[in-house]
C-alpha cells in the first residue's frame, strides 16, 4: 500500500503499471522535479514502517495515475467552494457548467457526456457521478421531493450542494476514474463515473502543522441599467405596427405613466443588488504520531460570497483521523469528517414564489429605483430564510495481514441533513405571510469486507486476487410543512404539529416522505502481471438492489482489462520514449434507481392533484388512493439498467519525461434505462415507465503535459492541456419505438438526446399576400389550424402540407458542448511562480429564453403565472443584445415562442478562469537564516474569472440551464481577487 | 528484464483460469442467496398490487380517490369555466390572450392552457379508476368482513355514475370520444373514437343501473344504505357523493343533450317528486342569500346537500387552492388584492341580461337607487367584478389571502328545475313549464310569467338560465341546446353541422395515439 500512496506522486507518468523503477526515477532522476511542482500534497518519502492509514481507500486500483488527477497545488490558490468548481476544466471528459454562481447552490457535472435525456430538473440527479471521500461513496439529495413540488426550480429544503462541503486544504488528491474495469470494480454506485477524493492522511513522525488562509473580495457585478423609458421604447414599434385601440387601453400599467418616478426615475437598483463582498478562509491541520499510532486533525472556516443579492455560504470543517497498529498484523484506521454549511440564499421573486406556490399580482414589477427597491429589501429584513446542512462522514477500518493474505473490514457511514426555515412577512405577499420548515436527511451505512491475496508465482508471474462483499443501506427522508396567512408578522415559527386550530388561522400543509434502498454486492477480481510487460485484470461483480424488481434485481457485471507496456516490450533501448503503453478495458456496471417505485410493480399512490395543484390531500376530507395516473404506470418487466464501457488508451512519456501524453478513445453505452414514455391519453395515465432506453456516448480524451522550459536557477515553464470530444446518440427507445415526443422535446433514434426541437424561422410575413396558399384547396398556410397573417413569423413548412405543426419542427443543435477542455500553465523563477488556467466549451447551443420572454411580453405579462415575474435584474441591457424581427405580439400563433431557431444561439465559450502569482519565502535566504522551522511560507495573489470569450448574446453562456435554456435567472459568476498564505511548520 | 522476450501464455493460462474460476464461483454462490431478504425493502410511498383490494380502507380510499380525480379533471386549469362560460358567453377577458382566444372561438390558438384543457386524459383517469373499482372492489367483500355487499353495491353504483358523468362531460366537449368500458389494467392499447350516441347510450344505461342502487343520502337512515358510511355520518358526506338524485340529474342532462326531452321530463319529474327524501341532507331551493353567501344552503361554500352534482374543496380539509376555482378568474380589487380580474361581465351585458329591476341578483334598489350587489360589485366602473361565487379561504368573500374554497358545481335544484321547464316547453306542456320557471324566478324576485303570457317560453327559460347560472359553467352548453331547439341562428347552425361546437383535441393526445385525429373543424 505504501507503494500506491507513493504512486500517486508519479503524477504525470503514464505507465499503466506505475512500476517502481519509474517511481524512483521520477523522484530522484532530475534535480528539479516538475512533478513536485504540481503536487505539494504528497510527501514522497513515506517511512516504510509507517501505518497504512487508509487501506481500503487505496484498494481501488487507479490506473491513470496523474493523468486524471487535479493539480491541487495550483487549484488550492483559487477560492473554489464546491467540488464541481474545482473540477471545472481540469480533467479531460469531465464537464462542469456553473448554471448559477450562487454560493452553495446545487451544481452538476457530467463525465463523458450525457447518459440519459435531461428534460426536467430531477433528471439531472440520475446522471451524476459518484464522489468518494476516502473510499466512502457520498450520498446526494434524492430528487423524490420533486413529487410534491409544483415548479421545477430548486428542490425544497436548503437545496445546498453537498459537494460544497469539501475543503481543498484538507485534500491530498482528486482523481476522476474513467477506466471501465476500475469503475466496474467500484460497482453500481459508480455507473456514471467516479470522483475519488482522498484527504491528507495522518502521518507518523514529528508533529507537523499547516496553516492556510486567504482573504479576498468578490467584485460587485456590473449592469447597464435601464428604466421604464427603455422598456417603453422597446414596445413602441410593436404597438405602432399592430396594436388596436383595445390593446392601447390595455397598456402595461407600470409603463403608462411617465411621471411615475418608481419606474421612470433613475435606474440604480444595481447599487443595492450587486455588492463587493469579502470572502475568507482559514484552516489548520496537525499531524503526528509514533510508529504504532498516528493522527491528523484538520479544522477550517470558509466564507464564500456571491457578487449579487447578498448570497453567501459559511462553512465549517473538521476532520479527525486516528490510525493504530497494535500488532504487526493489524491496522486500525478511523476517520470522522464533520461539515456544517449555512447558506444565505438569494431574494429572487421566482425562487420565492416557487417555494410559496402562492402567486400574487405580477402586473407591477419591482421598481428599478434604489429608493423603491430598497423599500422592498427592507421588508426582506423581516423575512427568515435559514438554510443549513450538517454533514458527517466516517469510517472505521480493520486490516489484518497474515502472510500474503490481507483482510480488510470497514464500516463507513455518511449522514447529511438539511434544514430550512422560511418566513416571508405579509408585506412581501399581498398581505399574507408564509412559513415553511424543512428537515430532511440522507443516510448511508456500508459494511465492506474484502480479502486480498498476492500470489507471486515466480519472478515473472504474479496474480493479485481480491474477493469482497459489501452491504449498503440508504435512507432518504424529509418532513416538510408550509403554512399560509398567519395572524401577524411576529409569529414566525410554525411548529410542525397536528393541531390546526392551535396556529391562529395559519393554513398548514404537511408533507413527509421516506425512501429506503439497499444494495448488496459480491465481487472478485484477479490481476495477473507478466514481468513488467503485460497485465490482465478480470473483475466480476454480482449486485442486488432493493429498488430493482424482484425478478431482475440482481445483475452480474463483468469487466476485463489488459495493458501492454510497449516501451519495455519493444523500445527498451530507445531514448526518445521513456514510457509507452497501450491499454484496453471493458466493464459493465449496473445502474441504480434513485426512485423506489419500480420494485413493487403495479401500485397505488396518493396522487389526486393536477399540475397546478399537485398536492391536494383529499376529497370531502377523506384521503384518496388511486393508480399513479399522473406520475406514470409501473408494470412488471423493468430491468436493471446498466452501462457498458470500452476504452482504448495509448499513453507515453517522451523527451526525458518532459512531454507526456495520453489519448483514450471510449465508447459508453447505457442500456435498458427506464424512460417515462407517454401513453395514449385514453388509458388515463400520462405515461408509463418502461425499460429500453439506450444511449451511446463516444469520444476521445486527450491529456498532454509538457515541461517547456527547465532550468534549476532560471525560468521553468510547464503546460498542460486536457481535451475531450464527445458525441451522444440515442440507440434505442422502449418497445422498439423510433421516435418519441415528450412535452416540448423529441427523442429520435440515431439522433443526439440533447438536441433542440424547434421550428425554423425564415423571417416575417409583411402582408397577408405573402402567406403561401395551398394550390390544392386554396387554403392559406396555417399554424396548427390558425391562418398565418401579416406580422406572423415565416416558419418553414418542412413537409409542405401547408400546415405548420409539430411535424415541421426539426432536431438541431445540442445543449452540451462537443469539445471541452482546459489549458493550464505554470511558470516559476526562483521563489516566484505564476499560474493561469483557461477552460473552454465549444459546440454547445442555447435557447435565449430571456430574449424570447422579453419579446413575448404580451403573453408573459398578461398570463399571471410564475413566468410573468420580472426580476429586478430585468432592468438592464447590454451592448450584445440581439434584435429580432418585429412580429405581431398579439397573434395567437405566439410569434416569439421559445421553440424556434430564432432564439437558438451558439453558446461556445472560453474563459480565463484563474491567474495567480506566488512567492515562497521559506526558500529565501533571509528565511533560511532565521532557522524558523518553517518549511514552507507561500504568499500568493489570485484573480478569478477575468475574461470570457463568447459570441453568446446573454450575460454568460455558462448560465444556461440543464435544458439548454438561458433564462437570465442565474447569479453571475463574479470576478474575485484573493490574497493568501500557506504555512507549513 | 534485460532482454526482450515475446510473451508466452503457456504457464499463465492455467493460473488465470484457476483464479478466475475461484472468483466467479465464490461470487455467484455468495450472491443471490443470503441477501435476497435484505433487498425486500417495503416501500412506504405506495401499496403494491397484491396488497391492495384487501381491506375496507382500500374501498374507502378508492371511492374518495375517484371523486378526487373527477374534481381534478374539471377544475385543473379552470377547465369547467373556461369551456363552459367563455365561448360566446357574457364574460370578457381583460388581457389574457388565451382567454380572449376562447371567447372569440379561436380554440386552436397556440396557448399552453388551451393545450392542457383539450387533453382528455384527466377524464380517462376517472374512467380508468372507476372501471378498476367496478372490477375489483368485490374482492374486498371476501377479504374484509367489515365491508358489506350492500356497501359494495352502492360503491360500484357510484363508480358507474361517476364514469357515466365523465363520459357525458367529455361528449359535451369533444363529441365522439373513445369508449372504454373496462380498465384494461396494465394493457395500453390504442382506441379509436366512438360515436357520441353510443357513448351516451352507455352512460345512460349505467346511470339507470346506478340510480336503482344509490341512496338518497349517505350516513343516515336511507333505506338502501342505512348507517354510517365508512364510519362517517351524514354531516360529513353532505353533497360529497353521488346520490339517487345525482344519477337522475345526469340522466336528465344526457337525454336533454340528445334532444330527447320526453325522457328529460320523466327524469326531472322523478327528481321533483323525490328530492326531499334526503332527510334534510338532500337538495332544496335556495334563496338569494344562500346562493351568494356562505349560509347553510350555499352550494358553493363547504360541502352542502344542495350540491346535486358538484365537487367541493373544503378549507378545513386543506382542499382550498388558488387554482381551479372561478374566483381565480373573476375576483379582483376591492375583494382581493389582484388589480384587475382576468374576466368580467361588461355593464352593457349585465344590463341586457338582468332586465327586471326587482331582480335580487342584480337590479336597482328603488328606494336607495343603488345597484344590488350579490352578483356584481363596482357596477359603475368599466370593469364590474363578478362576485356571485366568492368563497375565500374559510368562507369569507373578501380578503388578502386569495385561496379559494368554492365548489365546482355542475348542477343544483334550480338548474334542474329550469331544465325541467325547458323539457316541458319543448314537448308543449306550456303551463307546467311556466310553473317550473316561476319557481326559480320567484326565488330571485323576478316577476313571474303569467299563465297566459305569449312570451317565447324557450327564450325566457334560457334568459333565466343565463342569469341564474352565470359563472357555473353552463353558458356555452346552453347556447348549443338553445340553438338546437331554435335553429334560427345561421352561424350557429353552421357551427353545429360542421361540428365546430366541439373543441379541438390536444396535440398531446394525438401524439400519443395515432388513431385519434383532429376534429375536422379545427384542422
Amino acid at each position: 500500500m505504501v507503494r500506491i500512496i507513493a504512486g500517486v506522486t508519479c503524477a504525470f507518468l503514464l505507465s499503466a503499471l506505475c512500476p517502481s523503477e519509474a517511481e524512483a526515477r521520477s523522484l530522484h532522476a532530475t534535480p528539479l522535479n516538475y512533478n513536485l511542482i504540481f503536487r505539494q500534497d504528497t510527501v514522497p518519502k513515506v517511512l516504510k514502517k509507517a501505518i497504512d492509514t487508509a487501506a481500503w481507500v487505496n484498494n481501488v486500483s487507479r490506473r491513470n495515475k496523474g493523468i486524471d488527477s487535479l493539480n491541487l497545488k495550483v487549484l488550492a490558490l483559487s477560492p473554489n467552494i464546491s467540488l464541481q468548481q474545482m473540477l471545472k476544466g481540469g480533467i479531460a471528459g469531465l464537464y462542469v457548467q456553473e448554471t448559477n454562481a450562487e454560493p452553495g447552490t446545487e451544481q452538476s457535472m457530467l463525465i463523458r457526456g450525457l447518459s440519459a435525456p435531461v428534460f426536467k430538473r430531477r433528471d439531472i440527479y440520475a446522471v451524476q457521478p459518484i464522489v468518494y471521500l476516502n473510499g466512502i461513496p457520498l450520498t446526494q439529495d434524492n430528487p423524490f421531493a420533486f413529487d410534491i413540488q409544483k415548479y421545477d426550480y430548486n428542490r425544497i429544503g436548503p437545496a445546498t450542494n453537498l459537494l460544497a462541503g469539501i475543503d481543498i486544504s484538507n485534500i491530498s488528491s482528486i482523481e476522476v476514474i474513467k477506466d471501465p474495469a476500475a469503475l466496474a470494480l467500484l460497482g453500481p454506485n459508480a455507473a456514471n463515473g467516479a470522483i475519488w477524493v482522498t484527504t491528507k492522511q495522518a502521518k507518523t513522525g514529528f508533529r507537523k502543522i499547516s496553516v492556510n488562509s486567504y482573504f479576498g473580495m468578490v467584485q460587485a457585478g456590473s449592469a447597464n441599467t435601464v428604466n421604464a423609458a427603455f422598456e417603453n421604447n422597446f414596445r413602441k414599434p410593436f404597438y405602432q405596427k399592430y396594436a388596436t385601440v383595445a390593446d392601447y387601453a390595455n397598456y402595461a400599467g407600470y409603463l403608462s405613466d411617465s411621471t411615475n418616478t418608481d419606474y421612470y426615475g433613475p435606474s440604480n437598483w444595481n447599487d443595492l443588488y450587486y455588492k463587493t463582498k469579502p470572502i475568507y478562509s482559514v484552516d489548520l491541520s496537525l499531524t503526528g504520531g509514533s510508529d504504532r499510532a498516528n493522527f491528523r486533525f484538520f479544522g477550517g472556516v470558509t466564507r464564500n460570497a456571491g457578487s449579487a443579492d447578498e448570497t453567501s455560504l459559511n462553512r465549517y470543517n473538521a476532520t479527525f483521523q486516528i490510525n493504530m497498529a497494535p500488532f504487526e498484523w493489524l491496522t486500525v484506521s478511523s476517520m470522522v469528517n464533520v461539515v456544517k454549511m449555512d447558506r444565505s440564499r438569494n431574494r429572487s421573486l421566482t425562487d420565492r414564489y416557487a417555494e410559496t406556490r402562492y402567486l400574487t399580482d405580477f402586473s407591477s414589477p419591482l421598481s428599478p429605483n434604489k429608493l423603491s427597491y430598497g423599500g422592498f429589501l427592507n421588508e426582506y429584513e423581516k423575512a427568515i430564510d435559514e438554510n443549513s446542512n450538517n454533514l458527517i462522514q466516517g469510517s472505521f477500518g480493520l486490516t489484518f495481514k497474515l502472510n500474503k493474505v490481507k483482510f480488510t473490514s470497514s464500516l463507513m457511514f455518511d449522514y447529511t441533513e438539511g434544514i430550512r426555515d422560511v418566513f416571508y412577512p405579509s408585506t412581501l405577499m399581498e398581505g399574507n405571510n408564509y412559513v415553511s420548515n424543512y428537515f430532511g436527511f440522507n443516510q448511508r451505512a456500508i459494511w465492506d469486507n474484502a480479502f486480498t491475496y498476492d500470489w507471486k508465482i515466480n519472478q515473472d508471474h504474479k496474480i493479485d486476487f481480491r474477493l469482497g462483499q459489501s452491504l449498503q443501506y440508504d435512507v432518504y427522508k424529509y418532513n416538510y410543512a408550509n403554512a399560509y396567512n398567519g395572524p401577524n408578522d411576529f409569529i414566525k415559527i410554525n411548529l410542525v404539529d397536528r393541531n390546526l386550530e392551535a396556529y391562529h388561522s395559519f393554513y398548514v400543509f404537511r408533507y413527509t416522505d421516506r425512501e429506503k434502498a439497499t444494495l448488496a454486492s459480491f465481487y472478485g477480481s484477479a490481476k495477473y502481471s507478466y514481468k513488467d510487460l503485460l497485465e490482465f485484470r478480470a473483475v466480476l461483480r454480482n449486485d442486488g438492489s432493493s429498488s430493482g424488481q424482484p425478478s431482475s434485481r440482481w445483475m452480474i457485471a463483468p469487466a476485463a482489462s489488459a495493458s501492454w507496456n510497449l516501451k519495455n516490450q519493444f523500445l527498451k533501448a530507445n531514448n526518445f520514449f521513456q514510457d509507452l503503453s497501450a491499454q484496453v478495458s471493458y466493464g459493465r456496471s449496473a445502474k441504480l434507481f434513485l426512485d423506489d417505485r419500480f420494485s413493487g410493480g403495479p401500485q397505488y399512490r396518493v396522487e389526486g392533484g393536477s399540475k397546478e395543484e399537485p398536492t391536494i390531500p383529499s376529497y370531502g376530507g377523506q384521503g384518496g388512493v388511486t393508480r399513479p395516473y399522473t406520475s406514470g404506470w409501473v408494470g412488471y418487466g423493468i430491468k436493471m439498467p446498466h452501462t457498458d464501457q470500452f476504452n482504448f488508451t495509448l499513453a507515453g512519456s517522451m523527451l526525458k519525461d518532459r512531454l507526456t501524453a495520453s489519448a483514450t478513445w471510449y465508447l459508453k453505452e447505457d442500456k435498458d434505462m427506464v424512460l417515462n414514455i407517454p401513453l395514449p391519453a385514453e388509458s388515463g395515465y400520462t405515461s408509463e415507465f418502461r425499460s429500453g432506453l439506450g444511449v451511446k456516448n463516444t469520444g476521445l480524451d486527450l491529456t498532454l503535459s509538457a515541461l517547456m522550459l527547465k532550468s534549476v536557477r532560471g525560468l521553468n515553464w510547464n503546460t498542460g492541456l486536457n481535451f475531450n470530444i464527445n458525441k451522444n446518440k440515442l440507440q434505442t427507445l422502449p418497445g422498439g419505438l423510433k421516435s418519441l415526443i415528450i412535452g416540448d422535446n423529441k427523442l429520435e433514434v440515431g439522433k443526439p438526446i440533447d438536441a433542440f426541437w424547434v421550428y425554423q424561422n425564415e423571417g416575417i410575413y409583411n402582408t397577408n399576400g405573402e402567406v403561401p396558399v395551398n394550390p390544392a384547396d386554396n387554403q392559406r398556410l396555417s399554424f396548427d389550424g390558425l391562418d398565418l397573417k401579416a406580422g406572423d413569423p415565416k416558419w418553414k413548412d418542412q413537409n409542405g402540407d401547408f400546415v405548420i405543426n409539430q411535424k415541421d419542427k426539426v432536431l438541431t443543435g445540442n445543449r452540451l458542448p462537443v469539445f471541452t477542455g482546459g489549458w493550464s500553465n505554470g511558470f516559476s523563477y526562483g521563489n516566484w511562480d505564476l499560474n493561469f488556467q483557461i477552460f473552454f466549451a465549444v459546440g454547445n447551443k442555447a435557447i435565449n429564453k430571456y430574449d424570447a420572454s422579453r419579446y413575448d411580453f404580451i403573453n408573459q405579462e398578461f398570463t399571471n403565472n410564475i413566468y410573468s415575474i420580472k426580476e429586478v435584474t430585468s432592468w438592464q441591457t447590454s451592448s450584445d443584445v440581439k434584435s429580432y424581427p418585429v412580429y405581431n405580439v398579439w397573434s395567437n400563433v405566439i410569434p416569439y415562442r421559445a421553440d424556434q431557431d430564432l432564439f437558438l444561439e451558439n453558446a461556445s465559450y472560453a474563459k480565463l478562469r484563474a491567474v495567480s502569482v506566488g512567492y515562497d519565502f521559506s526558500k529565501s535566504r533571509m528565511f533560511k537564516a532565521m532557522n524558523s522551522g518553517i518549511s514552507r511560507a507561500y504568499l500568493y495573489v489570485t484573480a478569478n474569472n477575468l475574461v470570457t470569450v463568447t459570441s453568446f448574446s446573454g450575460r454568460d453562456p455558462e448560465l444556461v440551464d440543464y435544458t439548454g435554456m438561458y433564462t437570465g435567472a442565474g447569479i453571475p459568476i463574479p470576478r474575485t481577487f484573493t490574497l493568501g498564505i500557506k504555512l507549513d511548520l | 528484464m534485460k532482454q526482450m522476450k515475446m510473451i508466452s501464455f503457456n504457464n499463465s493460462n492455467i493460473f488465470l483460469k484457476k483464479a478466475l474460476g475461484l472468483v466467479v464461483l465464490s461470487a455467484l454462490v455468495l450472491g443471490s442467496f443470503s441477501c435476497n431478504k435484505e433487498l425486500e425493502v417495503k416501500p412506504s410511498r405506495y401499496t403494491v398490487d397484491k396488497n391492495h383490494w384487501k381491506s375496507i380502507d382500500d374501498a374507502k380510499s378508492g371511492i374518495f380517490g375517484m371523486y378526487g380525480l373527477m374534481r381534478t379533471a374539471i377544475t385543473s386549469d379552470n377547465l369547467h369555466w373556461l369551456m363552459g362560460d367563455l365561448r360566446q358567453g357574457d364574460f370578457v377577458a381583460t388581457s389574457r390572450p388565451d382567454l380572449k382566444a376562447i371567447i372569440n372561438g379561436q380554440l386552436n390558438a397556440s396557448y399552453p392552457v388551451l393545450n392542457e384543457i383539450t387533453n382528455w386524459r384527466k377524464f380517462y383517469a376517472v374512467i380508468n379508476s372507476t372501471s378498476l373499482f367496478i372490477e375489483r372492489s368485490r374482492e374486498i367483500v371476501e377479504a374484509d368482513k367489515r365491508y358489506t355487499p350492500v356497501n359494495n353495491n352502492v360503491d360500484v353504483a357510484q363508480a358507474r355514475a361517476l364514469r357515466a358523468f365523465a363520459y357525458f362531460y367529455m361528449v359535451r366537449i369533444w363529441g365522439d370520444v373513445p369508449l372504454l368500458t373496462s380498465s384494461h389494467d396494465g394493457n395500453f392499447e390504442q382506441h379509436d373514437r366512438t360515436a357520441q350516441a353510443k357513448v351516451l347510450a352507455f352512460a345512460e344505461s349505467e346511470l339507470i343501473l346506478a340510480a336503482k342502487v344509490l341512496p338518497y343520502y349517505y350516513g343516515g337512515t336511507d333505506p338502501q344504505l342505512p348507517g354510517e358510511y365508512f364510519g362517517i355520518t351524514a354531516q360529513g358526506l353532505n353533497g360529497v357523493l353521488f346520490t339517487k338524485i345525482s344519477a337522475y340529474a345526469l340522466l336528465a342532462h344526457v337525454s336533454a343533450w340528445q334532444g330527447r326531452y320526453i325522457d328529460t321530463e320523466i327524469y326531472t319529474k322523478f327528481i321533483m317528486d323525490n328530492y326531499t327524501k334526503g332527510d334534510g341532507y338532500g337538495p332544496r331551493y335556495i334563496n338569494m342569500d344562500e346562493l351568494t353567501g356562505t349560509g347553510s344552503g350555499s352550494p358553493f361554500a363547504y360541502k352542502r346537500g344542495t350540491i346535486i352534482v358538484g365537487f367541493s374543496s373544503e378549507y378545513g380539509n386543506g382542499e382550498s387552492t388558488a387554482n381551479g376555482h372561478i374566483e381565480q378568474l373573476t375576483l379582483a380589487q376591492p375583494l382581493v388584492q389582484k388589480i384587475r380580474p382576468d374576466i368580467y361581465v361588461p355593464k352593457e351585458v349585465i344590463a341586457a341580461a338582468f332586465t327586471d329591476r326587482k331582480d335580487l341578483r342584480f337590479g336597482l334598489d328603488t328606494i336607495t337607487k343603488i345597484h344590488r350587489t350579490p352578483y356584481f360589485v363596482n357596477f359603475t366602473t368599466d370593469m364590474p367584478i363578478f362576485k356571485k361565487i366568492a368563497i375565500l379561504a374559510n368562507g369569507g368573500s373578501a380578503g388578502s389571502f386569495a385561496i379559494f374554497s368554492s365548489t365546482a358545481l355542475f348542477t343544483r335544484l334550480e338548474e334542474l328545475t329550469l331544465l325541467r321547464a325547458e323539457a316541458l316547453a319543448v314537448i308543449g306542456q306550456r303551463t307546467d313549464a311556466i310553473a317550473n320557471l316561476n319557481i326559480v324566478l320567484s326565488q330571485r324576485g323576478v316577476a313571474a310569467i303569467e299563465a297566459l303570457s305569449t312570451k317565447d317560453l324557450i327564450d325566457e327559460i334560457f334568459a333565466e338560465r343565463r342569469r341564474e347560472l352565470m359563472g357555473e359553467g353552463w353558458r356555452w352548453y346552453d347556447l348549443i341546446r338553445y340553438n338546437k331547439i331554435k335553429g334560427t341562428n345561421p352561424d350557429f347552425n353552421k357551427l353545429i353541422t360542421e361540428k365546430g361546437i366541439y373543441w379541438p383535441i390536444s396535440k398531446d393526445v394525438i401524439n400519443a395515439n395515432p388513431m385519434i385525429t383532429q376534429n375536422t373543424y379545427w384542422k
